[in-house]
Order: structure tokens, then C-alpha cells, then sequence
């Protein structure tokens, strides 16, 4: 069975996904805010951690920064209520493997953090949307262009993600396999994640709320 | 020394208290002005003439400051300073004449460099600025006007009286670098107050910035999600109704927050296709109870209503029809603007129909997408698998923008309905 670790600083919430969850993966620590959640995911080491971007005395990506620092490995699956392109841009930097929205169903969670255990990449409809925007201007100065660009196969994927096509839908209707799928969503992860082209910071920025 | 006949007689001299927490070197002007109740300016400016006067001020002010340490009392031993004299002004005048007789004095001893010429316009202008600075705290604006305007008048009358009385060039220097410390001086008491006054009013119009936003936050806050919450519990029983109050709710307070300025284009005929959308989604939601999940890429600019128009009412239609008739339990819409056209796609995985066998119905409806969209210069495509799910692809070209002169695109009928 799948460890995973709840945080989220809303109790109701975590009581809500657990409830939805317990059923199929083994829950082993709830945590409220972020320096409790560093400590509750260094001593008990799950496999995947669904975490929540806001929260008290530090954001996600300074929990992630946490756990690192303190040389625990786990996979990290973002669950958020903001759509704000900025937060959604720093998660996945700071190296979650996924982001869904907290209207997301009990089915599609428990299959977003199979996914992320499983070393793939979850892209929600919008996070595919994001990401065509993120990418799709015009490239000047681009230091790597094999980071700093789709492929048009990556792009495909992308917009059939957008569309809200499931990886095993755009698998038929690219006639490829669900693997090959699933190698270009972790490729367009890891552009993302580690492209330091200005374009993303900026229009990440652009979006910025106020 | 004059000082002895203005003593009222209830009044008791006692020895000067230096206070460390307010002073600017040795505490000595502000322990003076304390004991003989005038404003600690009025002796520091005195020590300043008398500086200048060979030096005296710096003589008399570090004996006073020798001799005042060593007779301070323990510390925490009452001290309650009387005013001496009968008003605040004899305490002034009192001053001035003591700083002119000392001047005269050290004059007369040392024949020094500071001769007439130059001391007696700087104890003029000097005094013109004691007197613009007296009681500067306690009295009304009119008044401190006035004395302000009579300091000014006889700063002026002392500038007067050098140029008239100046002997040589050097001299001349002398006195405008010693008028320049005073200045210097007086700038330096100001600077604080108006540093201050400045930072007040920044602080003020913060806070109102603040108080008016969170005051803009809690009007849009009472109007939707008050209402919103209100209208949940009324409606707790009906869980269907309970969702779809929540949604709508969550879509508002979304594109508040993250879409601020929402549809205020700078052109006033051009549109947003994102807003566009997701007002569409919220109307179907609302009519049939399905969640519409809206996604829109590059909706950087403004477009042409004669382009948007059609599309969103056509990607409406076939949102309605999806909500009416797939059974599924989200309709996903997605959209993306191209330089020279507009892409939408409105995506179902319900029951999906069979395109060569459809129910009359159903054709109407594709048929109102299909027409709108033609008559528009659009194209539609409808693909559908029985059991999977239904999408209905919409494409239309962009044909007003200036910046690049793509023709729209031909219309290229693709549906298989």
C-alpha cells in the first residue's frame, strides 16, 4: 500500500481526503503547517506526500526545500484551491511532480498520487494550459533550447491534457502507448522544472494577482 | 548679571538637571533651559554665538558641563524646576542680553577677529531667529506666523547691517559661513519635525489605501460569499442545488481574484475571450447543475466581439447540449487563441451518440452550432464514440487584427454530422 502524508492546514480538509483515501492507501501522518510538516515527513518517510500550497510559516515549496535539506526523499503531489499561475509555477519548480485543484474527485486523487508514486507527472487540465502559455512565446536569447521549448509531440500532449483527455484517451488518439504518454508528460515536467528561461518567471509575474 | 532681577519671588534657583535621554552633546543646554524655563533652542543657539565669538561658547559650555556633572544629585531624586521670571518673554530677553553682554565682554578682552562688523549682524540675525523659533509648540498658527515674520524681518535687518558694516572680503566670508551654522543649525531642528510631519501623512494615506481596500474587500465579500453561504444553508437539504451554489461562488471569487481587472479593455468594442468563456460556463452550470471546467491558452489581448461573439455563444450551444444530453459529470471546455484564429474545444465522457443514426433532436442543435459558426466564417467539427463521449471542435479566424494581415481562414467544413 501507498504511505502518503496529509498536509494541509485545514483540518476539514484533511479529514475530508482522508476519508476518500483511507480506503486505498495507508495514511501515516497529518501535518498543519509547514515546520510541522517537515518533521512529520522526515520521521515517517511515505511514499508520496499531498500537500497543500498555502499554508502557515511557509509555503509548499518551502516544505519541499525542508525536506530535502534534511536528505529525505519523497514525491510530492500538490493539491491547492489557487489557480494563480504563480503558485502553480514555484510547486512544480521546487520539484512536485503533480498539481490538482481541491475540486478534484476522490478518483482522480487517488489516481493523481498512484501516478506520482509510479514516478510520472500529473497534469491537471489548467496545468497543461499553463504550461502552453508558459512555453509558447517567442524564444530570444535561450540558453538551452532542448529545455526552453515543447516538442510538437509534447505540445500534442499538452493540448489534449487541456482538452481534459486522460493519459489512456490520448494514448489511442495519438496511437502511442500510455508509457510514451507518460515519458513526454515527466520530459514536459522537467522542462519546466528546470528551464530557467525568463519567459516562465515573467509570465508567471504577469498573471500575478493585484 | 541682569537674570537676578527677573526672579519671581516664589521661585527657588536650583542646580541644573542633566538628562541623558535628551540631549545633543552634553545635555547642558536642555538642563539650562529646563532650571530656567525657556526653550532648550534659545541656549543652544547662545552657545552657538558665543562659539563664534573667539570661541567663548565652547569655553563657558564644557566649564558648565564640567561643573553641572559634578554636582548631579543621585539619580531618581525629585526635580521640579520653577519657571524664573514673570513670562516666558523676560526669560528670553533675559538670555539675549546675558549672550550680547558676554560677546561684548570676550570682545573687549581678547580683540579678537570677531570685531563689530561681524558680531554685532550675526547677535542680530541670531535673535531674529530666536524669535521666529520661541514657543514655536504653544502657540496658534497666527501668532507663530507673526513671529515668524518679524524673525525673518530682523534676520534680514542683520544681513542689512554686515553688508553695511563689512570692512574686508575675509570678514565677509567669516560672517556667511557663521550665518551658514546658523542656518545649518536651524535646518537641523526642523529637518526632524518635517521628516516626521512627512512620514505622518505617508503613513496616513497608507492607511487609508489600506482601510479602502479592505473595505472594497469586505463589500465584494458580503455581496457574493455571505449571500452565497446563505443561500447554501437555505438550501442544505438539496445537495445538487448546494454544489452548484458552491461552484458558481468558487468561479466568481476566482476570476476576482486572479482576474482583478477583468473586462475594463482599454478599447471599448474589443473582449477577452477567457472572461467571455468562463461567463458561459457559469450560465450553463447554473441552468443544467454540471460543473464546466474552463481553460483558455494565450488570452493575452483583447479581441474583436465579431470574432468571440460567435464563437462563445456556438461553444455555449454546445455546452448546453453536452450538460442536456452526455449524462457526464463535467464538461470540459478548453480554448486557445492563435495569432490568426480562435480554437475551442468542448469535450464530454458521457454516452455519446452515434453521428450517422442521430436522434432529431440532437441534429437541431448541432445544427445551430454548425449554422452559427458558418455564418460567422467558422468551422465546426463534431466527433463522438457511443459509450466514451462527445467533442465538439470549433475553429474561427481572427480577421480585424491590425498587426498582422492573416486573412480569416476559409471556412472547411469538417463535421461528419
Amino acid at each position: 500500500m501507498i504511505r502518503v502524508v496529509l498536509v494541509d492546514d485545514h483540518a476539514l480538509v484533511r479529514a475530508g481526503v482522508r476519508s476518500e483515501l483511507e480506503d486505498d492507501f495507508d495514511i501515516v501522518g497529518e501535518a498543519a503547517d509547514a515546520g510541522e510538516a517537515v518533521d512529520v515527513i522526515v520521521s515517517t518517510k511515505p511514499d508520496v506526500v499531498v500537500c497543500d500550497v498555502h499554508l502557515p510559516g511557509g509555503n509548499a515549496p518551502a516544505v519541499i526545500r525542508g525536506v530535502v535539506a534534511r536528505g529525505t526523499t519523497t514525491k510530492f503531489l500538490a493539491l491547492s484551491v489557487s489557480d494563480a499561475a504563480d503558485d502553480v509555477i514555484a510547486v512544480i519548480r521546487t520539484g512536485a511532480r503533480g498539481y490538482v485543484t481541491k475540486t478534484i474527485n476522490g478518483d482522480e486523487l487517488a489516481d493523481a498520487i498512484r501516478r506520482v508514486h509510479d514516478g510520472d507527472a500529473v497534469f491537471s487540465p489548467r496545468l497543461a494550459g499553463f504550461v502552453l502559455d508558459a512555453f509558447s512565446a517567442d524564444l530570444e536569447g535561450s540558453a538551452d533550447p532542448e529545455l526552453d521549448r515543447l516538442t510538437g509531440r509534447e505540445q500534442e500532449v499538452m493540448r489534449l491534457l487541456a482538452r481534459g483527455y486522460a493519459y489512456k484517451e490520448i494514448a489511442r488518439r495519438l496511437n502511442i502507448s500510455i508509457k510514451t504518454v507518460e515519458t513526454h508528460a515527466s520530459a514536459v515536467l522537467r522542462k519546466l522544472q528546470l528551464s530557467n528561461r525568463n519567459e516562465l518567471a515573467r509570465w508567471a509575474a504577469h498573471r500575478r494577482i493585484i | 548679571m541682569p537674570t537676578a532681577n527677573f526672579m519671581a519671588p516664589q521661585s527657588r534657583w536650583q542646580i541644573p538637571r542633566v538628562d541623558p535621554s535628551n540631549r545633543w552633546i552634553g545635555g547642558v543646554a536642555g538642563a539650562i533651559a529646563r532650571e530656567v524655563g525657556v526653550q532648550p533652542l534659545v541656549i543652544r543657539i547662545s552657545f552657538v554665538i558665543l562659539a563664534v565669538a573667539s570661541g567663548a561658547g565652547v569655553v563657558v559650555y564644557i566649564a558648565a558641563w564640567l561643573w553641572l556633572i559634578s554636582r548631579q544629585p543621585a539619580p531618581g531624586t525629585p526635580y521640579e524646576p520653577t519657571p524664573k521670571g514673570e513670562t516666558a518673554q523676560t526669560r528670553h530677553a533675559a538670555l539675549g542680553l546675558v549672550v550680547v553682554g558676554l560677546i561684548i565682554v570676550v570682545r573687549a578682552i581678547t580683540r579678537s577677529l570677531f570685531v563689530d562688523s561681524v558680531v554685532l549682524p550675526l547677535g542680530v540675525v541670531s535673535v531674529g531667529v530666536m524669535v521666529a523659533w520661541t514657543n514655536r509648540g504653544q502657540s496658534t498658527g497666527h501668532a507663530t506666523m507673526a513671529r515668524i515674520a518679524t524673525g525673518a524681518l530682523i534676520g534680514v535687518a542683520g544681513v542689512i547691517a554686515f553688508v553695511l558694516l563689512a570692512t574686508s572680503p575675509t570678514t565677509a566670508i567669516l560672517v556667511f559661513l557663521a550665518i551658514a551654522a546658523i542656518v545649518t543649525a536651524v535646518a537641523l531642528l526642523a529637518g526632524p519635525m518635517l521628516l516626521k510631519l512627512t512620514r505622518d501623512l505617508d503613513r496616513e494615506r497608507l492607511d487609508r489605501a489600506r482601510a479602502d481596500e479592505r473595505a472594497r474587500m469586505a463589500a465584494h465579500l458580503h455581496d457574493s460569499v455571505l449571500q452565497t453561504l446563505a443561500l447554501v444553508q437555505r438550501h442544505a437539504h438539496e445537495p445538487s442545488r448546494t454544489a452548484q451554489l458552491a461552484r458558481r461562488q468558487e468561479r466568481e471569487l476566482r476570476q476576482w481574484l486572479y482576474l482583478a481587472p477583468g473586462n475594463d479593455s482599454s478599447a471599448p468594442n474589443m473582449v477577452r475571450l477567457g472572461p467571455a468563456l468562463e461567463q458561459m460556463a457559469d450560465r450553463v452550470d447554473e441552468a443544467h447543475g454540471v460543473p464546466v471546467k474552463v481553460v483558455v491558452v494565450g488570452d493575452t489581448y483583447d479581441l474583436p466581439p465579431e470574432t468571440v461573439d460567435p464563437l462563445v455563444l456556438a461553444v455555449g450551444e454546445a455546452t448546453v447540449n453536452a450538460a442536456k444530453h452526455s449524462g457526464a459529470k463535467q464538461i470540459d471546455v478548453f480554448a486557445e487563441v492563435h495569432a490568426d484564429r480562435l480554437e475551442a474545444f468542448v469535450r464530454d465522457t458521457g454516452r455519446g451518440f452515434d453521428p450517422d443514426a442521430v436522434p432529431k433532436d440532437r441534429r437541431g442543435i448541432a445544427d445551430s452550432v454548425l449554422g452559427r459558426m458558418k455564418r460567422a466564417g467558422g468551422t465546426v467539427a463534431i466527433h463522438s464514440t457511443l459509450g466514451e463521449g462527445t467533442e465538439v471542435e470549433l475553429s474561427i479566424g481572427v480577421s480585424s487584427t491590425s498587426s498582422d494581415g492573416n486573412q480569416p481562414g476559409s471556412p472547411n467544413e469538417k463535421g461528419e454530422t
